[in-house]
Parts: C-alpha cells; structure tokens; sequence
C-alpha cells in the first residue's frame, strides 16, 4: 500500500508519522493514533460523529483525506481537556442529561463548542442552526440545546459554575435526577463501542452481498479471494451445518449466509477475513458468484396473489403471520350505528437509523468458549440460536453485549454474529466486522410499512358502536419479529377505547424488499395512527371536540380490552385532562379552526425556523457568508 | 389564502409493558460489598435510554447507599443471570423490579446480623445515603462499618431475585388473552405551521403526557419522551426508506432523510404517575409509547391547518402540495353528509 509522511499536531503533540495515504483523517486518528472519541457514522459527511477541529475550524474527519490534514493543529474530543477532567460544555451534558446511547455525543460536545467559540452569545437560534450537520437519533436535541445553553451561560459567567453540579436529592434516590452514571465516559469520548475495540492478532472481516433481490446461487467460487496474499479464511453457507441453520426472532427461516438463494438485495452471500481491511475489500471482488434471476414479488397485496413467487417453500402462500382478533358482533355493531366511516391509511418502511452501525468482534477463549461482542439488544436469545446452529452446548457460547450506538429494535436480528462466531472458529484468532452506513441500510430490518382498511360506526353521541381493521404489511425477505409486530398491531389496533364489537385482522407478507423487523412500538404506531386519524374524522363528522369523543370511547378501569382483558388500572382520563389543560386546548370540533384559534403560539412552543441566524450577529465570517 | 397557516390537533395512545402475550421474567444478583458499596449483576441493561443509572438507583435507595457507590455488572450471558432483553420498554419494569428485589434480600441478610449485633428488633433498623441506623436509638454506623460487622459475624450480604411479568398468550380464533399486566396511556398535542407555497410542515410545539407508572428519574423520561416524539417527528413529516423492485434508492442519510436540530418543536412534558400496583416498584415505561401519539396528532393538526388530511406518510411537502392541489373546496364529503344525516335524525 503506497504510504505518505505527514507532520502535524494533535491535542498539543507535534508528531510526524509515516501512514497509508489512502486513509482519511477519521482513519488516522482511530486506527494510528487510538482516538476513537471520533465516531464513524456515516462515512459521507452526513451525520457529524467524526467532527474534530482542524486549525480551530469544525471540519467532519471523514471527508478529509489525511494528507490534507498535513501541517494542521487538530484538536480531538480527547484533547477538550486533561484525562479525568470535562469542560463546562460537557459537564453540562453530563447535567442535563444530553447524553443517551452517547454515539453522537464526542461529534456534538466538538459542534456545540465550536458554536461558543464562534460565537460566545450565540442565542438559542443560531446555537440549532450550528448544531445542524450533526445528527442524534436519542435524545430528541432537547436536552443538548439545554445543555449548550448552560454551557453558555456558566462560561460567560451569567451562572455560577455550580450551576453545572447534580441536582440535590433529598430524602430519596427515587423520583429525582440523579445525574447518568455513564455521562462522563460518553461525553469525552472514552467509551469504547465494539467498532472502537482492537484485539491482539485480530482479523478483519468484509461480507459479499447479494445484489439481486431473488436470485437462485448456481456456485460460489472462492479459490481466488482465499489464494491471496493476508487472506485468512473465506466462508459460505457451506461453513455452516445445514441442518441447524436458521436464526430469527420468532421463525428461523434466515440463514447465517445465503444457502441455496437470496431472498433480498444485500443479504450476505459470503465472508472474508484478512490481515488488515484493505486486502479483505480486494477480496471481495475476487469471490466468484453465479447467479440465476428468479423472478421477484415487491408488493405484499401481490405476493398474497396466486401464482406469484414464492419466497420461502414452507410458506407457498407468501404470509409470514396472521393474527385475528375478534370481539362482539361486528355486523350487529354496524347495524346499530348511526354513521359508519370508511377510509384507507398507509405509512412507509423507516429506518431506524442509529448513529452506531453494526460492528462485532468474535473470539474463542481459552475454555474453548466461542465469545462474541456486539451491540446486540437481545443477547439471550442470540446465544441460544447460535449454539442451536453451532452445535455447541450453551456454556460454551457466550454474548457480550458491548456499549449499543442507538438500537430501537434494529438490534435485535442475529444478521452478522453468526458470521464472525465461524471465523473465529476456523481461524482461532480474534475477527471484527465493522459495517458501512450503507451497509448498514441495506441489511438490517425496518420498521415495518402498514396498508390499514379502516371501517367504523358510532352513534350521533360519539359511541363507537364497531370496528372493523384490515391491516397488511410488508415483512420484507424474512420472518425477523413480523409476527411480534403483527401480534401487537392488532392488540392495540382500536386505541386506547373500549370498543364492544370489533373485527381486527393483521397479516404480514414476505417479499424481496429490505426486510421488515422490530422498531420502537413494534406495529403499534402503524396501527393507532389509522385509529387516531378515524377518531379526528369522526369528531370533525359529529361536531365534537377530539378530546371530547375519547372520552366517551375511552377503557377505564373494568373496561374489556380489544383481547378481552379486564383492566385493573386505566389512566387515559388523567392523560386527557393534563394534555387539555397544559396545552390551552381551545375546545371545539376539528374543522379547520386553524389560524382561528386563541390557543396557537405561546412561551410552550418555538417560533418557526428561518435560516440564517448565524450571519445576523454579525460575528460569522467571510468564508461562512460564502457557504 | 395566506401563505402560512397554522393548526393544532391531538391524539391519545395507549400500550403493553414488557413482552407481549407470553410469560416476561428477568434475574439479578445483588451484594454489600467491603467499603459500603454495592455489586449489582444483571443480564442485559444500557442501550442509551439511561436503564443503568436507574438500576444504581433502585439499588441504591433500597439498599441505603448513594447510587455511585453501586457498580454494574451486565451484559454477558456467560456471567450474569438472565434479563432477557433490551426492548419492549421492559427495562424498568422487569430489571427494575428485579434488582429491586434482589437489594432487598442482600439487605435483608445484612439487617439480620446487625440487629442480633446490636440486639434490636430487625423491622427497627433503616438505612439511607451510606448510614444505617435502629430508630429510637443512638444507634448509628456507616454501611462501611454495617457490611464489616456482618461479614465479621460469617456472612456475605448477598441476594437475588426473579421478577415474572404474567402475559397469557392469544386464542388463536378470537385473539383473546391477556398479553400484559401491566398498560400505560398517553396523549399528545400538536402545533404545526404549513407552508403552502412549498408545502414544508414545520412543528411548533408538542405537549406530550404519559402515564408512566412512577418516574424513577423524571429527567430520564423526558429525555426518552423528546426522543421519541422526534422519531414520531421524523416518520409523520420526512423520513422514508423506498425501494424500487428490492433495490433501495435510500442509500444513506443523503438519500434518508433524518430530523436535525432545527427541525425540533418546543416539547413539553406532563408525567402521569399512576402507580403500577402489582410491582415492588410501580413504576411502568415510556421507551415506546412516547412515539405512538405523535404522527397522528401532527396530521391532525396539518388538517386544521389547511383542510387536508394526509392519510399516507411521511407528509412531505410533495405531498402536501399535491394533496393542497386536489383538495375541493369545502370539507369532505363525508363531513357533510353526516351533517345532514344528523340533522334529518334530530328532526326525526
């Protein structure tokens, strides 16, 4: 590999270092210099985790090639200040709890002193407006923005520093804001996630990914890729008992790697290990696969069609789950009513999107035990279905769940661990995996998108006489958690009512799309947004406020729910009540009251964003006019 | 009609804590440890949402100590006991309860021994922030000095718990059963501005209320409130992974639109304490529901914004304008001829 010298200062050390010269500053730093403050998220300067200051100006590390950086003052989350020490910016993070995975944080603790170095009375604007290349998917930005605000004011000496201190907690741990415990780790950036960890000896893995969507795999040849110089190991399904593959969360029909066929595009077909990244890259391209298109299905209404393709044979139908649900006499319902409403609600396929893509590292022990560490949310389960398709008794796997860069449910699929406990196995030496974002994207699961036929009745009172909910998703190429999601789609279906006749019926279908899984409320959003979208109607339909025709509908304590259970607790009153008053709801049906209304604007909300902030104190310079 | 209009609408929420229609359990191990301090071991805890500094509470108030003297030991099948997993907002429910009860009986063990040392009846004797103390007596010693005298006498204070969480599962016919023991509710508001001109929804503010049972650390659940409410955010108005015949068109976040730091409404929160009564703690969840309410409160107020009610998401401003374009000029029909239908029942 061609290498390069280069002369510069970090954190206050001059050094002059020989390195490769296809590295960017964000490789330098974590892999030749161990600072691995510096996130990768996204790798495309899209996201800010990589942000460093270069020559005192906030630069995103990865679009920076090192050669660049030659001659610069860099100065990294780890030199913000001396070892065991925190800068008032961060010990304001630690304070308000601006920190929750922490993958962001080092990336937005260097924007948010870059903001008040720029600019020391930056308002509350132009703060949001510097805080805008960087993006977190925790914490909803509140708590950073008050944190940033602390910061401001404790440096200008408006706030004493003790202003920065815990909170006094009286009589009682409980109920009160004990300061997170992991804070300080997360915002100097010396919290190692599994991407940030090396290992003596360690193999580093890249994974060959389908690039059709249904494809049958005629053969896989490997020879070439395994004959280079610092390849170590190349495996397929045919590394992998047969008999026992299969991982998922409620149906093992997911293999370790391809076996046979894809199912959808950037599903693993095969994997390298080599001494060093770069040559198992170049190995990737050596891997000789031939394929043969089938035909593919990307619909869910399609894929229920007969005749279509069928993208696993123990399910010729294509339904992955069903789940009925049924209360009452739903035509009595209907009759009895004196509106019905009929309408069709869809929402989309979301990526989960935390900053931390997929990494691992696998090992075996010296008791022969097959270790993996990774950010997996569900390591209980993915150490019983490795040791299934492993054929090892349970004690001799084990899962480590290192420090999770954000997970709402898109952790909990064993796609790549799998992968790694093999090499580890064929090698033994230690193997890491660290995904691209856009590997990222392409193979993990989804929040499952959602078609919703909606039928309901009430009476001229507002009482939900029936309901009857269709729903039909797209569970993508395998089973992952779509019968979980379905299950709870259809529990919470109708909201938070007590509807006496109801009919509900979810299904998810397999296609060739991306698929679908677990993610943050697991069906329940798709399912109350079609809910809460009908009760709008209806209250707009019979002239009533919407808080108005909850209440009537409302499960109290006693009520039965949609599955029948007799509730011993219900707070949705107290709800009503306190989101009424809190917000000064002003009462009345929703007809397109809109700019009507006496109850907009106020000191509880913000005033909309208009760009440009920065430039109106006069304090930005010439070079950001320009940009 | 002017070019920006505003609306508010609102939507309510309900949800299951922990696993859903199936038995949930989770282990912990718990010990006084030399130095007044604590060990805490547990399957599965930190994925962001702040579950580790909770535990340390939990421990640390039902052992008497301060939740930094309380050290963790998570994550690792081979070393701790089973928790399960991290999700369905079953952290605070299931290890919660279950570090909650296993400091309980490490206490328990300590108490025992140091009310036969002092020769005071056990139910005298209290702890909190590092001392323990027997009520009505001078009594009174650090935990430090507490946890030497118990292991002077040739005991270890140690104890661990199992918390079980009694889902049933679903009648395959009707869907009957009880998938959870435990429900929280929510309600949200929501106040939007629409652009009409480029057809840009932008959030004003949210009032946000959930019932979580009891907040542990109130500052937490706000923190998981905002998060949530943001990802709600993201998927009512902008986020959208597409694919076109199984090839995505979303590669990475250029393509995948996330919500940034001036995408973010003034959130206001309103906890609901409506305690859990078949826990030793009370408290519920928040993790998810937090999210639930929110995309439809933002369509409902885009409705009374402009008229339109966007029925397929993200509402991006594509779509708004489209929908702006076709919308006929009044309100829906179906509005109108429930009014009517309405009327004719009254007269009759």
């Amino acid at each position: 590999m061609p290498k390069l010298k280069i002369d510069l200062e970090v954190n206050n050390r001059k050094m002059s270092k020989e390195t490769d010269a296809h590295k960017r500053l964000l490789d330098f730093l974590r892999d030749d210099l161990n600072l691995t403050g510096t996130k990768e998220g996204c790798g495309a300067g899209e996201c800010g985790t990589c942000s460093v200051f270069v020559d005192g100006k906030l630069v995103k590390s990865c679009l920076m090639p090192v050669a660049k950086a030659s001659g610069s003052k860099i100065q990294t989350i780890e030199g913000l200040s001396d070892p065991g020490t925190l800068t008032p910016m961060q010990r304001a993070f630690h304070k308000t709890g601006a920190s929750q995975c922490g993958y962001c944080i080092p990336g937005m603790v260097m924007a948010a002193t870059s903001a008040l170095r720029e600019n020391p009375k930056a308002d509350i604007e132009e703060i949001k407006e510097r805080l805008g290349g960087n993006i977190c998917r925790c914490t909803g930005y509140t708590k950073i923005f008050e944190a940033v605000e602390l910061a401001k004011a404790v440096i200008a000496g408006d706030m004493p520093e003790e202003a920065l201190n815990e909170d006094d907690v009286g009589d009682s741990y409980i109920g009160h804001n004990v300061r997170r415990l992991d804070a300080p780790s997360k915002v100097s950036g010396r919290l190692r996630y599994a991407a940030d960890m090396k290992m003596h000896d360690m193999l580093q893995m890249q994974v060959l990914r389908s690039p059709h969507p249904h494809a049958k795999i005629i053969s896989i040849d490997t020879s070439e890729a395994e004959a280079m110089d610092g390849v170590v190991c190349v495996i397929t399904s045919n590394d992998v008992p047969e008999q026992t593959d299969g991982f998922g969360v409620f149906v093992h029909d997911q293999p370790i790697m391809a076996r046979g066929k894809v199912r959808h595009v950037g599903e693993a077909v095969a994997a390298v290990a080599a001494e060093d990244l770069v040559t198992a890259r170049k190995a990737l391209a050596k891997i000789r696969v031939v394929y043969e298109e089938l035909p593919g299905v990307y619909d869910p209404e399609e894929a229920m069609k007969k005749g279509a393709a069928v993208v696993h044979d123990y399910a010729p139908d294509n339904i992955v789950k069903h789940i009925p649900v049924r209360k009452g006499d739903v035509n009595a319902g209907f009759a009895n009513a004196d509106l019905i409403l009929e309408d069709d609600f869809s929402t989309q396929q979301v990526e989960h999107a935390y900053l931390e893509p997929e990494a691992g590292i696998a090992y075996v022990d010296a008791d022969d035990v097959v270790v993996v560490i990774s950010p997996s949310q569900n390591i209980t389960h993915h150490r019983h279905m490795l040791s299934h398709i492993l054929g090892l008794p349970i004690n001799k796997v084990r899962f480590i769940m290192s420090p999770v860069g954000g997970g709402f449910g898109g952790k909990e699929d064993m796609i790549y661990q799998g992968m790694l406990a093999v090499v580890a196995m064929k090698t033994h030496r230690p193997v890491q995996l660290n995904f691209t974002r856009e590997e990222s994207i392409i193979a993990s699961a989804k929040r499952h998108p959602s078609r919703v036929h909606y039928k309901m009745g009430l009476k001229w009172n507002g009482e939900i006489t029936a309901i009857q909910f269709g729903m039909i998703s797209d569970g993508g190429a395998y089973g992952m958690s779509s019968e979980g999601v379905m299950r709870k789609a259809a529990i919470l279906s109708c909201g938070p009512y007590e509807v006496h006749n109801l009919s509900v019926d979810t299904t998810a279908v397999y296609t060739n799309n991306t698929p679908s899984g677990a993610f943050r409320t697991f069906g329940g959003m798709q399912a109350q947004f079609a809910t809460e979208s009908m009760m709008d109607m209806a209250a707009e339909a019979l002239e009533m406020d919407p808080f108005e025709i909850r209440r009537i509908n409302m499960m109290k304590i006693g009520s039965r729910t949609h599955t029948q259970h007799k509730l011993t607790a219900a707070s949705l009153d107290r709800c009503l009540d306190a989101a009424e008053k809190e917000s000064r709801w002003e009462n009345g049906p929703p007809n397109v009251r809109g700019s009507k209304r006496s109850d907009l604007g106020g000191d509880d909300t913000r005033a909309p964003c208009t760009l440009g902030a920065r430039f109106k104190n006069g304090k930005s310079t010439d070079k950001e006019r320009v940009a | 009609m002017e070019r920006k209009l505003r609306g508010r609408g609102m939507a309510a929420s309900w949800y299951g804590i922990a696993r859903t229609a199936t038995i949930d359990r989770a282990g912990a191990w718990a010990e006084l440890d030399d130095g007044g301090t604590a060990k805490i071991v547990t399957g599965v805890t930190e994925i962001g949402e702040g579950i580790l500094t909770l535990l340390a509470q939990v421990a640390a108030d039902e052992l008497g100590i301060k939740p930094s003297e309380v050290t963790i030991g998570d994550n690792d099948t081979a070393r701790s006991p089973e928790a399960a997993h991290a999700g369905a907002t079953r952290q605070t429910y299931m290890i919660g309860n279950s570090v909650h009860l296993a400091a309980r009986e490490a206490k328990k063990h300590l108490f025992e021994q140091l009310a036969e040392h002092w020769g005071v009846e056990i139910e005298t004797l209290q702890s909190f922030d590092g001392e323990v103390w027997a009520n009505d007596t001078n009594l009174r010693i650090t935990m430090e000095e507490a946890v030497a005298i118990c292991k002077g006498r040739g005991v270890v204070p140690v104890g661990s718990a199992s918390f079980t969480a009694h889902g049933t599962g679903l009648d395959p016919v009707d869907g009957s059963g009880s998938p959870w023991q435990t429900y929280v509710f929510g309600t949200q508001v929501a106040e939007v501005e629409v652009d009409t001109y480029t057809g840009e929804v932008q959030v004003l503010g949210i009032w946000a209320v959930h019932d979580v049972g009891r907040a542990i650390n109130p500052r937490g659940v706000e923190g998981q409130i905002e998060g949530g409410v943001v990802q709600g955010l993201g998927q009512a108005l902008m986020e959208d992974y597409e694919t076109v015949n199984g090839h995505t068109t979303t590669h990475g976040f250029a393509k995948y639109i996330l919500p940034t730091s001036l995408d973010i409404p003034q959130i206001n929160c309103t906890l609901v304490e409506d305690h859990d009564p078949l826990s030793p703690l009370g408290a519920k969840g928040i993790g998810e529901p937090a999210l639930v309410p929110t995309a439809p409160a933002i369509m409902n107020a885009i409705y009374d914004a402009i008229g339109v009610r966007m029925k397929s998401l993200p509402a991006t401003p594509e779509k708004i304008l489209q929908a702006l374009k076709s919308k006929t000029p009044g309100r829906e029909q179906y509005v109108q001829e429930a009014r009517a239908q309405r009327a004719q029942s009254h007269r009759g």
